[in-house]
C-alpha cells in the first residue's frame, strides 16, 4: 500500500557511529561493534554520524490509487500532441520516425515563440489544470500547529491530511501537488535519477551529526547539525554505499559552509528533533541548490548495525527553489508526465507556508522527504590538523 | 672470527659504547663450515628493484615470471632450486626486450646511455663499450669479463649495422644481458683462499650481492661494488663499514619489507579472494591496503622505532587508510586516500599484527573465517613448527553440514576433530585459531556467529588466553617466536636452512637477539656482519658438472676482484 515505510517502521534497534578525533586519547571502536565508543561531543557524550544517501519526496500511495480519483496527469508532450493537426504530426515526426524523446524536446518548446515552457511556464495559460491529491492521508507532520487547516501567522489556509496512523493535522502540500504525477510516484524515476546522480557524483553530500549522546537508545537532549561533505560515497562491488566511511566536512575560512543545528532527542532508538531553519545542499537532475528548509525537523530510525537507517525530513520548502528545481529537471521530465505550466499554477495555490507580508501569498510549501542514511564518521578540519599524518 | 679480531672489535666497542657491538660481543661467533656455493633465481621483486635502480622507476616491467616454490618456509630458499622452464624463459625474454626498448627509446636514451654515437645509423663501438661496461657491472653485480663485454659489444655492433641503427644494436645487446644466468641468478662465485677452512671463499662481489640482497633486496650499489673490488669485504673492518652504511640507508626498509613479505607468506595476497556478497566492504583495494598496513606497521616498529620484535604482536600502533577504516569501523581523516598513523585504544579488541585485516583475511576462507588456517599460520610461519598436511580421506561433512546443530566454528571443529585422523593436527592449530574467531573472514569484529556468542578463549602451548588480544600477549611471551624469526632470517640471508654445523651459530644469534631486547636491527646486523653468512665449502661436483663449471668460470674470470 504505502511507498514510504518510515512512519510505520518501528522497533528498529539503535546504534550509530561515533565521530571523533584520531588523537591517541580519543580513538574509539565503532559503536556497532562495541558500546565502549567514547568521544566527547560539543556538550559531552558521544557523537553519532550519518551520511544521507537517498532523498525523495514522501508520497503516500494506496493500492487502488484512491488518492487520485481522476487518475494521473498526462504528459506535456501529450498535451502538445493533442492540439496538433494531422499534417503537423506527420511533419514533426517524419511520418512517425522520430522518437518520443525527440518529440518531447519539441513539445517542451511550445511557447508562443518556441520558448521552453518549463522555464517560462507563464506563457501557457490554457493547459488542463494539474490533477492533485484528494485523499485524506499523507506522510508528514503538523507544521503549523493546527488541525483545522485555517491560516496562522506563518501559514495560509489549506486542507490538512492525517498520517497513516490517524494523527490529524499533517501538513504536506508538496505531496498534494505531486502525488498524482507518475514521475514522482513509486514507479517514477525523477527522484531515483536524482539520487543516482548524487550517488555517483558526490555532489551535495549531506552529513548529519548528533552530538551529546549519553545513551544511544534514549537521550532527551542532543544537538543535531547538518553539514555538507567534500567526500564521495565509497561503494562496494555492487555499487552500494558502504557504511562506516569517513567524510570530511566542507569548511571555508569562516567555518563550515553548512552547519545549521537543531535540538533533538532519541526515543527508543529513534532520533527526533525540534524544528528550525536548516540550509542544505541539494543536487539532482542537473540542478545544484542551497535551499533553506524552514521549520525543518527530522525523524531517523537508527540502524543498529550501521546499515541503512530510514528517516523523514519535514519542513517548509521554499517554493521558488522547488519550482526552479522542477523547471530545470532536464530530460528526465519527459518521464514525469505533467505539464509545467499547470504544475506551476497549482504550486502557487498549494503554497501554505510563510505568507508574503505584502501580498499575503504563501512563499513556502509544506513538505516531507524520505531519507536513507548510513553510519559515517564525520571529520572536521581540526581533527585532520591534529592527526599525525604518515609520511609514507 | 678469530680471537684476535674478537678482542680488537671489543676494544672498539668499548670506545664507541655501541649497543650493537656490546650485544654482539657477549661471546665470540661460533665457527661454521658454511655450505657449497649455490645460485638463486632472482625473485620478481628483486628483478624489479634492480631494473628500477639501474634504469629508473619509470621503466615499466610488464610481465609475470614463474612463481618460486616456498621451501623451508621461505621463497628465498626455494629460489635455490628454481628452474627456468622454456615458457618461463620466454617470459624473461619478453620482459627483457620490453625493458631494452624503453631504455633506448627517444624519451630515455639520452639519459640512460652515457654517450652519443658518432652516427646513430651505424654501430659505435666506443659508445657501446662504455654503455655495456657500466650497465653490465650493475646488472651482473660484478664487472663483465672481457669475453662477456666483447660478446655484448660485438652483437650490438652487428645488429646496429644490420638494422641501420646504433640504438637498435644496444637494445639487442641489453636484451641479451637481461636473459643470461649471470643476471637472473645470484651466483655464489668463489675464489681460492688458503686461509679458509675449505680452501675457498666467496668472491668480494658475491659477498656484496649476498649483503645487498639481504639488506636492500636489490643489487649492490656503486660503493658496495667498489668495496668488493678493493677486497674490503674480506676484512671485518671493511665489511662492518659497509653493513653500517647500508643499515643506515633508507633502502633498509625495502630489505626488511622483502624479508617479512617472505616470512609471513604475503605473496598469498596475489590470489586472495573473498565473497563480496557476504563481505561487501572487501575489495582488491582493501586487500592491498591490508597488506600494506602489515608492512607499514612492521617497518615502523622494527626499523624506524627499533622496538622489540615480540611487541609486534601487541603493539597498538598502526596505520590506517580509507579502505581499512570502513572495515575496522574507525574514522580516517583522509578519506580521499593516504595513510595516517593510528593507535588502537588500550581497551580495544585489537592489538598487534595478528589482529590486523592482513593476517586475518589471508588465513581465512573466501566466505568464512578459518581457525585451522589461522592456527596453522601461527604454528608454521611464526613459530616454525610443522603442521602435517591433512589426510587424503578427510571427511569434511560434519564441518560443512549447514543443517548441523553446531553454529560456531568452535562447535563445528569440535565435531570434526573427533575423527582420530583429524584430531592430531587440529589440536595443534585450532586452539590458536579459535582465539581469532571474533574476527570474520576479512577481519571485521563480531561478537556472535549465527546468533551464538563466540568464545575466543584457548591455550597456546600452556599460555592460556581469553581472546585475540590476550592470545597476542601469549605470542609476545612465546619463546618460540624470536627463535623462529632468527632461524628464518638467517635462512633468508643464506638462501638455505641452517646446516647441522650452524646450529650453535643460530643459538648465538638468538642469544644476541635476546640480549638486544629483540632488536631486529641488531639481529640483521649480526647476520650481515657475521663470518657464517659468507662461509662456503668447495663447490660440489655434480654428475653433469654443470653447476661446478659455471661457478668456476665466473669465479676465475672476474675482473677487479
Amino acid at each position: 500500500m504505502a511507498k514510504c515505510p518510515i512512519i510505520a517502521a518501528v522497533g528498529l534497534v539503535s546504534a550509530a557511529l561515533v565521530t571523533q578525533t584520531l588523537t591517541a586519547a580519543e580513538v574509539v571502536t565503532p559503536a556497532s561493534a562495541s558500546t565502549e565508543a567514547a568521544s566527547s561531543g560539543a556538550n559531552g557524550g558521544k557523537t553519532l554520524g550519518f551520511v544521507v544517501k537517498d532523498w525523495m519526496p514522501a508520497v503516500y500511495e494506496t493500492k487502488f490509487m484512491d488518492e487520485c480519483p481522476a487518475g494521473l496527469n498526462i504528459s506535456n508532450d501529450e498535451i502538445w500532441w493533442r492540439d496538433l493537426t494531422k499534417q503537423q504530426r506527420s511533419e514533426l515526426t517524419q511520418d512517425g520516425l522520430i522518437t518520443t524523446l525527440d518529440r518531447w524536446f519539441t513539445a517542451r518548446s511550445r511557447g508562443p515563440n518556441g520558448e521552453d515552457i518549463c522555464i517560462n511556464p507563464h506563457l501557457i495559460t490554457d493547459d488542463p489544470p494539474l490533477l492533485t491529491v484528494e485523499g485524506p492521508t499523507a506522510f508528514g507532520i503538523n507544521l503549523d500547529g493546527n488541525v483545522d487547516g485555517n491560516a496562522t501567522p506563518n501559514s495560509c489556509a489549506h486542507e490538512n491530511f492525517s498520517s497513516p496512523d490517524g494523527v490529524p493535522g499533517v501538513d504536506n502540500q508538496l505531496y498534494r501537488l505531486i502525488g498524482c504525477i507518475y514521475g514522482y510516484r513509486e514507479q517514477g524515476v525523477i527522484d531515483i535519477n536524482a539520487n543516482e546522480m548524487r550517488r555517483t557524483s558526490g555532489l551535495a553530500m549531506i552529513l548529519i551529526e548528533v552530538e551529546g549522546v549519553d545513551n544511544e537508545r534514549n537521550d532527551d537532549d542532543v544537538i543535531i547539525t547538518f553539514y555538507r561533505s567534500i567526500d564521495q560515497f565509497p561503494l562496494d562491488s555492487a555499487g552500494n554505499v558502504l557504511p562506516y566511511a569517513s567524510y570530511r566536512v566542507d569548511y571555508t575560512d569562516a567555518g563550515p559552509r553548512y552547519g545549521d543545528s537543531i535540538k533533538g532527542r532519541i526515543v527508543d532508538g529513534v532520533l527526533l528533533s525540534d524544528s528550525g531553519d536548516v540550509q542544505l545542499p541539494y543536487y539532482g537532475n542537473y540542478n545544484y541548490m542551497h535551499p533553506v528548509i524552514r521549520d525543518m525537523s527530522i525523524r531517523l530510525d537508527i540502524s543498529e548495525d550501521g546499515g541503512q537507517s530510514l528517516g523523514l525530513v519535514s519542513g517548509y520548502y521554499d517554493l521558488e527553489q522547488y519550482l526552479y528545481l522542477t523547471g530545470g529537471l532536464g530530460p528526465v521530465i519527459s518521464t514525469g508526465n505533467f505539464s509545467c505550466p499547470a504544475f506551476f499554477e497549482a504550486a502557487k495555490k498549494m503554497a501554505d507556508g510563510y505568507p508574503d507580508p505584502e501580498t499575503g501569498e504563501c512563499t513556502h510549501i509544506s513538505s516531507s522527504f524520505e531519507i536513507s542514511t548510513y553510519a559515517a564518521f564525520i571529520i572536521h578540519p581540526e581533527q585532520t590538523d591534529e592527526t599525525e599524518t604518515a609520511e609514507r | 672470527m678469530s680471537f684476535k679480531t674478537y678482542i680488537r672489535s671489543c676494544t672498539a666497542i668499548a670506545l664507541t659504547a655501541s649497543l650493537f657491538f656490546l650485544s654482539a660481543c657477549s661471546e665470540p661467533e661460533p665457527a661454521t663450515n658454511g655450505a657449497p656455493p649455490d645460485m638463486r633465481l632472482l625473485t620478481s621483486e628483486q628483478y624489479r628493484n634492480i631494473i628500477h635502480d639501474v634504469f629508473g622507476e619509470h621503466i615499466e616491467i610488464a610481465g609475470r615470471f614463474d612463481p618460486l616454490v616456498r621451501t623451508d618456509g621461505l621463497f628465498a630458499v626455494g629460489a635455490r632450486s628454481a628452474p627456468i622452464t622454456p615458457k618461463g624463459f620466454e617470459e624473461y625474454y619478453n620482459v627483457a626486450r620490453s625493458i631494452a626498448r624503453q631504455v633506448v627509446n627517444e624519451e630515455n636514451k639520452l639519459v640512460l646511455i652515457p654517450c652519443e654515437p658518432v652516427d646513430a645509423s651505424r654501430a659505435d663501438e666506443a659508445c657501446s663499450r662504455q654503455f655495456f661496461t657500466d650497465v653490465g657491472r650493475a646488472l651482473y653485480r660484478r664487472p663483465l669479463t672481457d669475453s662477456e663485454l666483447e660478446t655484448a659489444v660485438d652483437a650490438s655492433g652487428k645488429v646496429a649495422d644490420e638494422l641501420g641503427g646504433f640504438y637498435e644494436g644496444v637494445e639487442f645487446g641489453l636484451t641479451g644481458l637481461l636473459v643470461t644466468p649471470n643476471f637472473l641468478f645470484i651466483i655464489d662465485a668463489t675464489e681460492q683462499d688458503s686461509s679458509a677452512a675449505g680452501g675457498v671463499r666467496l668472491t668480494g662481489y658475491a659477498k656484496a650481492s649476498r649483503l645487498s640482497f639481504l639488506l636492500w633486496n636489490t643489487s649492490p650499489d656503486d660503493m658496495l661494488l667498489e668495496a668488493a673490488a678493493a677486497g674490503d669485504l674480506h676484512s671485518e673492518k671493511g665489511l662492518v663499514r659497509e653493513v653500517d652504511r647500508m643499515m643506515n640507508s633508507i633502502r633498509l626498509e625495502r630489505g626488511v619489507r622483502a624479508f617479512f613479505e617472505d616470512f609471513l607468506d604475503l605473496e598469498r595476497f596475489e590470489n586472495l579472494e573473498k565473497d563480496t556478497i557476504i563481505y561487501p566492504a572487501y575489495s582488491i583495494n582493501a586487500a592491498e591496503s591490508a597488506k600494506e598496513q602489515l608492512l607499514l606497521t612492521i617497518v615502523d616498529h622494527v626499523v624506524d622505532k627499533d622496538a622489540a620484535y615480540p611487541e609486534l604482536f601487541t603493539t597498538r600502533e598502526t596505520f590506517m587508510d580509507e579502505h581499512l577504516g570502513r572495515i575496522y569501523k574507525i574514522p580516517v581523516t583522509r578519506p580521499d586516500g593516504g595513510w595516517e598513523r593510528y593507535e588502537f585504544p588500550a581497551d580495544d579488541r585489537r592489538a598487534g599484527i595478528l589482529t590486523q585485516m592482513g593476517f586475518l583475511s589471508l588465513f581465512s576462507h573466501p566466505g568464512k573465517s578459518s581457525p585451522t588456517l589461522r592456527g596453522k599460520a601461527v604454528r608454521e610461519l611464526l613459530l616454525c613448527q610443522k603442521v602435517p598436511d591433512p589426510p587424503a580421506e578427510v571427511d569434511f561433512s560434519l564441518f560443512n553440514d549447514p543443517n548441523a546443530p553446531s553454529r560456531t566454528a568452535r562447535d563445528r571443529l569440535t565435531a570434526h576433530s573427533t575423527a582420530p585422523s583429524c584430531a592430531g593436527c587440529h589440536k595443534l592449530t585450532d586452539p590458536i585459531g579459535l582465539g581469532f574467531e571474533q574476527f570474520d573472514s576479512i577481519g571485521q569484529f563480531r561478537v556472535a556467529e549465527q546468533g551464538v556468542e563466540i568464545d575466543p578463549s584457548g591455550d597456546l602451548d600452556g599460555l592460556a588466553y581469553s581472546d585475540a588480544k590476550s592470545l597476542a600477549q601469549a605470542m609476545h611471551d612465546h619463546p618460540g617466536a624470536p627463535a623462529c624469526l632468527t632461524n628464518q632470517m638467517y635462512s633468508y640471508a643464506a638462501g638455505r636452512a641452517p646446516g647441522r654445523g650452524e646450529r650453535e651459530f643460530v643459538r648465538y644469534l638468538e642469544a644476541n637477539f635476546s640480549e638486544s631486547g629483540h632488536s631486529l636491527k641488531v639481529l640483521l646486523r649480526n647476520i650481515a656482519s657475521s663470518d657464517a653468512l659468507y662461509m662456503v665449502t668447495k663447490p660440489e661436483q655434480g654428475p653433469d658438472g654443470v653447476r661446478a663449471a659455471s661457478l668456476k668460470d665466473s669465479s676465475n674470470k672476474e675482473r677487479g676482484s
